[in-house]
C-alpha cells in the first residue's frame, strides 16, 4: 500500500517538473480549449485517427510550423537586409559574417523555405490520396472550397519562396528570376506585361528587387497568413480532418448492444437496435481523448521536431551565396529555383524545332502544363464521383485510377525536378550523377 | 491512452536535442577562429614589449571601411600587426607590414584588399584568401598563387592590382612586371592593332576594358590543367594560334616572364569605379591650350620669368618684358617705379619692403617673398622700368 503511495507521490512530482499545468479531467481539458486564444482552433476532444501520426503524417501542421519559423527568422533578417541593389550583397554578407547568429537566422530561413515549398507539397498529394477534399458525413461541410484554398496556398508558397530568391543579389538569385519572369513572360497576351509589372521595368534592377522585398516581406506572408486562418477554420467547420468522417460512417456498421434509452417510439420496439445505436458516436472515449494534453502535445512533438530538423539541416549544409549579382555574366547552366525546375525541363523537353517552325516550349511548358494542372485540381473535388466511403481513406480502391493517374503526375513532376536540378549542365546538357561537370573557370 | 508516455518521451529527447543544438550554436558564437589568434597576438606582445602594449590590442571583429573604394576590410581582425612597429620578424598573421610601401598606401585609405585581393567581408582564413573557395573571384594573391603559376617573384602577382590605380602612369616604382610588360607593349607596336585607353588599331579586340571578361567568356577547350583566365592569357600570350586557331596575332615568343607580365597587365585592364585622387597619372581638368602653353613657356625663359614664378602676372602685366596676364587687374607692373611713386608716395624699393593697402595682403598671403626675392623684385621693377623707356625711346622716332 505505502509503495504505491509513495510511486503516485513520485508520479505526481514528475508530472509538477515536467508541466507546468495539465488537466484533471475531462471538463478541465476542454474548458482550457475553450478559454485559450490559441487552443480554440482544436475542438475539446479529437479522435485517435485524427492524432495518429499515419494518417496525416502532420503535414499541414508542419507547414504551419515552417511557416512560423520563417516568420521569426525573417523578421529579425528585416532589420539586417537592405533591399537596394548597391547594398543588398553586402548585407547578406555581413549577415553571414559578422551579425551575431546571422549564418544561422539566414540559414534557418533558408531550410525552412526550401523544406516549406516540399511540405505543402506533400501535403497536398496526402490530401489527395485519402480523397480528403470530399465533403463525408457530416452537414455543412465545404471541403472542396478548402481543397481550393490549399491549392492557392501552395501556390503562394512558391511566390513566397520566388520573391525571397530574388533577395540575396547574388549570381543565383539573378539569374533564377530571369529564367522564372522569362518562362511567365511566355504567357499569351499578357505575359509580358505580367512581367513587367512584376519586375517594375524591362530589367531585373532597383525596381524588381524592391517589389519583390515587398511582395515577401509584407503582401505575400499577409495572404498566406489569412489564407491558412481560413484554411484552419475551414477544417473546423467541417468536422476535423477527413478520417473523421470514415470513423462515423464505419462505426454505424459496428454491432453494439443496445443503449439504454428512454425510448418509447415505434422504432424502439422494432427487431434488433434502436436507432439511438445506430447514431455515430465519435465522441466516444474509446475513439476520442481531450485535445489538451493530447492534442497539444503531439503538437508541441510536430512542432520541435520541425525546428530540430531544420537546425540540423542548416548546421550540416552550407547556405550558398555566389558572386554579386552580375547582368553582363550569365553562369552555365542559369537555373530557375529548383521547385521551378520540372517547369524549366518541360520547357526543354517541349521546345522542339521543325524544319523553320519552332514549337514555343515556354508556352507548352511554362504555361500550359502548369496552368491546365492548377485548373484541374481545382475543379476535381467537383469532378470526383466516389462514393462517401472512400473519404479519409488512403488509397481507396475505388479511386484506384485516379490515385493512380495523380501519383504518375507527381512522380513525373519529381523525376523531372530531380533531372533539372542534379542532371543538367553547362548548355542545359544530360549529366548522369557519376558523371563529372567541366569545372567552373576560375580568375586565377 | 497508450502514446501518451511516448509523446511525453518524444518532447523530452526533442528538447534535449534542441537544447544541445543551442549549446552548439553558442559555443561555434563563443570560439570564433578570430578570438584565438587575438588571443595568441595579445600574448605575443605582453612577452615582447610588456603588458601595457598588449591592453592595446583591439579585441573584437575589427574592420577598415572605405566607402570610397567599396571596401569592407575584416583582414585587420587577425592581422594585427599590420601597422605595428618591431613585429616584421613575427609569423603570420602577425607580422607588420613591410614600411615603406605601407607609408604610401596606409590601410585607413586603401585597406587589404585593393591590393592584396581577398574577400575582406570574411572573417575565417579560408573564406577571407578565398584561395580555395567557390564564389569568390578575388583571391589572395600571395606565395600559394605565385607558386601555382610558377612565377618566380612571390609578390608579382599582386603587381595587377597595383595597376588597377596606376595604370595611366608611364612607369611606376617598384612594379618589375607591370613595368616590363607596359615595355613590351610599346616595343611590339600592340596598339597596331588593338586600341587600349583610347589609340590603337581595330584589327584586334579593344583592349581598354579586357581586364572586365569574366572567366566563363573564355574558351578553354585548348588549354590543359586549371581552368582560369590567368592561365588563358598565359598560353595565349606564349602562342596565340594554340589558344584561338582563327587568329591572327603574330607569335611574339615570349619567355614565360614576358607571358606573367603581359597576362597581369591586360588582367588589370579594368573599369573601376575608384574615385580620381586614387588614380596618379590621370588628370581631370581644364587643361591649357597648345598656344597657352607655347606663351607660358615663352613668359618662363625671359627677363620677366620671376614674375610668373611667383605669380604676379596673375593680376599685373609687365608689358615690357613681354609678361601678359589674363586677369589685368593690377597696374602694368613696367610702369611701378613712377607709378608706386605717384599712388602711395613712396619708392618701389619702400613699398616692396613695407608694402599697404592690397598688395599688403598679397604679400602677406599668397606671395610670400624672402628678402633675396625682394631684392631680385626690385632690381626686375627698375629693370622692367628701364626698357619701358628704352622701347619709347625707340618707337619715339619712328612714330615721327
Amino acid at each position: 500500500m505505502d509503495t504505491t503511495k509513495t510511486r503516485s507521490t513520485g508520479k505526481e512530482v514528475w508530472r509538477r517538473l515536467t508541466w507546468t499545468w495539465s488537466p484533471a479531467g475531462s471538463r478541465e481539458a476542454g474548458d482550457s480549449v475553450v478559454r485559450n486564444f490559441i487552443l480554440h482552433w482544436f475542438p475539446a476532444k479529437v479522435s485517435l485517427p485524427s492524432l495518429s501520426y499515419g494518417y496525416s503524417f502532420w503535414l499541414g501542421t508542419v507547414s504551419a510550423v515552417l511557416f512560423l519559423i520563417l516568420s521569426l527568422t525573417g523578421m529579425i533578417l528585416m532589420f539586417l537586409y537592405v533591399p537596394s541593389v548597391e547594398r543588398a550583397y553586402q548585407s547578406v554578407k555581413d549577415i553571414e559574417f559578422v551579425v551575431s547568429f546571422g549564418w544561422f537566422l539566414r540559414g534557418l530561413h533558408r531550410i525552412a523555405a526550401h523544406l516549406m515549398v516540399a511540405v505543402v507539397f506533400l501535403h497536398m498529394v496526402r490530401v489527395f490520396l485519402t480523397a480528403a477534399y470530399r465533403n463525408g458525413a457530416g452537414a455543412n461541410q465545404a471541403r472542396p472550397l478548402n481543397w481550393i484554398i490549399g491549392v492557392t496556398l501552395l501556390l503562394a508558397t512558391f511566390l513566397l519562396s520566388f520573391t525571397g530568391y530574388l533577395l540575396p543579389w547574388d549570381q543565383l538569385a539573378f539569374w533564377a528570376i530571369t529564367v522564372g519572369t522569362n518562362i511567365a513572360s511566355a504567357a499569351p497576351l499578357v505575359g509580358e506585361k505580367i512581367r513587367f509589372l512584376l519586375l517594375g521595368g524591362n530589367t531585373i534592377d532597383q525596381n524588381a528587387l524592391l517589389r519583390f522585398y515587398v511582395l515577401h516581406c509584407f503582401f505575400l506572408p499577409v495572404l498566406v497568413l489569412f489564407l491558412f486562418c481560413w484554411h484552419m477554420w475551414r477544417v473546423r467547420k467541417d468536422g476535423g480532418l477527413a478520417c473523421v468522417d470514415h470513423l462515423a460512417l464505419s462505426q454505424k456498421k459496428e454491432p453494439a448492444a443496445p443503449v439504454k434509452a428512454k425510448t418509447y417510439s415505434l422504432l424502439g420496439l422494432a427487431r434488433g437496435r434502436t436507432v439511438h445505436v445506430e447514431t455515430a458516436l465519435v465522441d466516444e472515449d474509446r475513439y476520442t481523448v481531450d485535445s489538451s494534453p493530447n492534442l497539444t502535445r503531439r503538437l508541441l512533438v510536430a512542432t520541435l521536431a520541425t525546428m530540430l530538423v531544420c537546425s540540423l539541416l542548416t548546421i550540416a549544409v552550407p547556405t550558398p551565396l555566389e558572386e554579386a549579382a552580375n547582368p553582363k555574366v550569365t553562369p552555365n547552366p542559369a537555373k530557375a529555383p529548383w521547385y521551378f525546375l520540372w517547369l524549366q525541363e518541360l520547357v526543354t523537353i517541349t521546345t522542339v524545332q521543325l524544319g523553320d517552325f519552332t514549337i514555343n516550349g515556354a508556352l507548352i511548358g511554362g504555361i500550359l502544363v502548369p496552368g491546365i494542372l492548377v485548373a484541374l485540381a481545382c475543379a476535381w473535388p467537383f469532378l470526383d464521383r466516389s462514393s462517401p466511403a472512400a473519404v479519409g481513406v488512403w488509397l481507396a480502391r475505388e479511386r484506384r485510377r485516379q490515385n493512380l493517374v495523380f501519383l504518375i503526375i507527381v512522380a513525373a513532376v519529381v523525376i523531372l525536378t530531380i533531372v533539372g536540378t542534379f542532371m543538367r549542365g553547362p548548355y542545359w546538357k544530360f549529366f548522369w550523377p557519376w558523371q563529372a561537370w567541366p569545372d567552373v573557370p576560375v580568375h586565377f | 491512452m497508450k502514446g501518451k508516455n511516448l509523446d511525453t518521451a518524444w518532447v523530452s529527447a526533442l528538447s534535449i536535442a534542441t537544447l544541445l543544438v543551442a549549446g552548439y550554436l553558442y559555443f561555434h558564437y563563443f570560439t570564433p577562429e578570430w578570438k584565438g589568434h587575438q588571443a595568441e597576438f595579445r600574448n605575443m606582445v605582453e612577452q615582447r614589449f610588456g603588458p601595457a602594449r598588449a591592453a592595446q590590442v583591439p579585441s573584437g571583429i575589427q574592420q577598415v571601411w572605405i566607402p570610397q573604394l567599396n571596401r569592407t576590410d575584416r583582414c585587420v581582425t587577425c592581422h594585427l600587426g599590420v601597422e605595428w612597429k618591431g613585429l616584421e620578424r613575427a609569423p603570420e598573421p602577425y607580422r607588420s607590414h613591410p614600411k615603406g610601401i605601407l607609408e604610401k598606401h596606409p590601410v585607413a585609405r586603401y585597406g587589404c584588399t585593393t591590393c592584396h585581393g581577398g574577400q575582406g567581408y570574411a572573417v575565417t582564413a579560408e573564406a577571407a584568401h578565398a584561395t580555395e573557395i567557390q564564389h569568390w573571384e578575388s583571391p589572395v594573391l600571395g606565395k600559394q598563387m605565385a607558386r601555382m603559376y610558377s612565377v618566380s617573384n612571390r609578390l608579382a602577382l599582386l603587381e595587377t592590382h597595383c595597376n588597377a590605380c596606376h595604370r595611366y602612369e608611364r612607369e611606376t616604382k617598384g612594379l618589375e612586371y607591370i613595368n616590363h610588360a607596359r615595355q613590351l607593349v610599346r616595343d611590339k607596336g600592340c596598339r597596331a592593332c588593338h586600341a587600349i585607353n583610347g589609340r590603337g588599331g581595330v584589327i584586334g579586340p579593344n583592349l581598354t576594358r579586357i581586364g572586365e571578361q569574366s572567366a566563363e567568356q573564355y574558351e578553354y577547350s585548348r588549354l590543359s590543367g586549371r581552368q582560369s583566365v590567368f592561365a588563358w592569357h598565359l598560353a595565349h600570350f606564349k602562342n596565340p594560334k594554340q589558344m584561338a586557331a582563327e587568329s591572327v596575332m603574330p607569335n611574339f615568343n615570349f619567355g614565360s616572364k614576358d607571358s606573367q607580365a603581359l597576362t597581369l597587365l591586360v588582367m588589370s585592364w579594368k573599369p573601376n569605379d575608384y574615385p580620381p585622387e586614387y588614380l596618379p597619372g590621370l588628370k581631370f581638368g581644364d587643361f591649357p591650350t597648345q598656344e597657352e602653353i607655347e606663351k607660358e613657356q615663352r613668359m618662363l625663359s625671359g627677363e620677366g620669368a620671376f614674375f610668373v614664378k611667383k605669380g604676379c602676372f596673375i593680376c599685373h602685366e609687365v608689358s615690357s618684358l613681354g609678361i601678359e596676364s589674363a586677369a589685368k587687374i593690377g597696374p602694368d607692373l613696367a610702369l611701378a617705379v613712377t607709378d608706386v611713386q605717384s599712388r602711395f608716395g613712396v619708392t618701389v624699393d619702400d613699398f616692396i619692403k613695407r608694402p599697404t593697402g592690397t598688395m599688403a595682403v598679397v604679400l602677406a598671403t599668397q606671395i610670400q617673398l624672402t628678402d633675396a626675392e625682394k631684392a631680385e623684385v626690385i632690381q626686375k621693377l627698375q629693370l622692367a622700368y628701364q626698357r619701358k623707356r628704352e622701347q619709347a625711346a625707340t618707337a619715339a622716332p619712328s612714330a615721327k
